[in-house]
């Protein structure tokens, strides 16, 4: 079996005058992994391509190692997708749009649907119109759930969700990966729940990955640092030392330990240091303020 | 549904509270070990069940055992699982003396640049032992 749900190779697409790309990304199997960024970054773009919605420019997808063109019926058999622009008002009511979507997949698993009903208070009269939009989300994660896919792409799920609607999709998408073999791929603004549920993280801006990795990896490489400098004295710039504000020789900045920046700045004549460990909001708000100001 | 589930409480796992999740997690099971709750041979839930309970990432529940298995009071068993180790107990309660050592040392350096006398110092740690 092989072991990436999905892999990325050099992958373009260009909707003029914004570009994804060229990018590369590996999400391994079992894991749920995390696309953040801000908007416009090109992570519905991502999303779109992967589940075969649009055609690329350049590059390659493989989904479970399977072509992703030659074998889009395949990929769709075995993927869930949950969009912004999913509607089902159409089917007028729940009861019917289930017994639409289930149609098309041959490992629809009625039982799971009926628990994920119950959880997510849905019932099958219930008409698809006057649903809240928080409902309506629900309803779309039922009807790519209940397949039981192997790999879930799930564009902003949890938006216009409540504080519990919210814990109940995340406590389902981690029941859903507990046996290990499922993978989901989510895209978020909600970076506090992504940093509590989320394996993995890609931050990307403007069709560029700026950082991706383990989690618990990715956020304790940075600091935020706190020092003084002796009088007039600068620091030059350096990749992985982000400086968010200066007042005379005192100075806040986000270091990334990993290039060794903590001893390089004691080195440049950095006083009294001080390093707080970050959360991924804080991180985030850095990098993408620091790209936006280069 | 495993046995091992629901008789497992550990300590709320919040990001309000002081420390990494993954550290609550490794403070959660030294409690739980050092007080007699898991005992030694005792197995733990998967990363996967437990990462559902606590509603956490996989990542975080694995980081917390590798943790904890490096200080060596949990094993692993290829194919088995993991389980409390014979010295856990031991082992939690030396990690407990530690954490209690380096906690006393801070409260007494901050008693200090407060202005207290170290016969200050013993003074208010028995009033606070005593509840007074």
């Amino acid at each position: 079996m092989n072991e990436h749900a999905i892999e990325l190779r050099g992958l373009k697409k260009s909707y003029f005058p914004f570009q994804l790309g060229p990018l590369d990304l590996t999400v391994p199997r079992g894991a749920i992994y995390a696309l953040i960024g801000p908007n416009g970054a090109g992570k519905t773009t991502a999303l779109d391509l992967i589940m075969g919605m649009g055609r690329r420019d350049a590059g390659d997808i493989r989904v479970f190692g399977l072509d992703h063109q030659r074998d889009s019926v395949e990929i769709k058999r075995r993927a869930g997708y949950v969009g912004p622009e999913l509607n089902f008002q159409v089917w007028g009511k729940v009861g019917r749009a289930v017994r639409f979507v289930r149609g098309f997949y041959p490992d629809w698993d009625d039982a799971y649907c009926a628990e994920l009903m119950k959880v997510f208070h849905l019932t099958a009269g219930d008409r698809i119109a006057s649903l809240s939009f928080g409902a309506k989300t629900k309803l779309s994660l039922l009807l790519a759930l209940s397949h039981r896919p192997e790999l879930l792409l799930l564009d902003e799920p949890t938006t216009g969700l409540d504080a519990i609607s919210k814990q109940q999709v995340f406590a389902e998408l981690l029941k859903a990966v507990e046996p290990g073999e499922r993978t989901v791929l989510i895209s978020s603004h909600g970076l506090a729940d992504i940093e509590r549920f989320a394996d993995h993280v890609a931050l990307i801006k403007e069709g560029r990955l700026l950082l991706h990795g383990r989690m618990d990896e990715v956020v304790d490489r940075f600091r935020l640092a706190e020092f003084f400098t002796a009088d007039g004295r600068g620091i030059p710039f350096r990749d992985g030392f982000i400086v968010l504000k200066q007042e005379g020789n005192r100075w806040q900045a986000v270091l990334d330990q990993q290039q060794g920046i903590p001893g390089w700045l004691q080195s440049q004549g950095a006083q009294q240091l001080s390093l707080t460990p970050m959360t991924l909001e804080d991180l985030f708000i850095a990098l993408v303020r620091e790209k936006e100001a280069a | 549904m495993s046995p091992d589930r629901k008789q497992l409480m550990l300590g709320p796992i919040s990001p309000a509270a002081p420390g990494a999740l993954y550290q609550q997690i490794v403070d959660g099971f030294k409690r739980e070990i050092s007080e007699g709750r898991l005992a030694p041979g005792a197995p733990l839930p998967s990363f996967r069940l437990l990462a559902e309970d606590l509603l956490v990432s996989v990542i975080t529940v694995k980081r917390a055992y590798e943790e904890l298995e490096r200080e060596g009071i949990i094993y692993r068993r290829q194919g088995l699982g993991t389980f409390v180790a014979d010295h856990g107990l031991d082992r939690s309660r030396t990690a407990k003396l530690n954490t209690a050592r380096d906690l006393i040392r801070q409260a007494s350096r901050e008693a200090a640049e407060a202005g207290l006398k170290p016969s200050e110092i013993l003074h208010l740690a028995r009033q606070i032992i005593q509840g007074t």
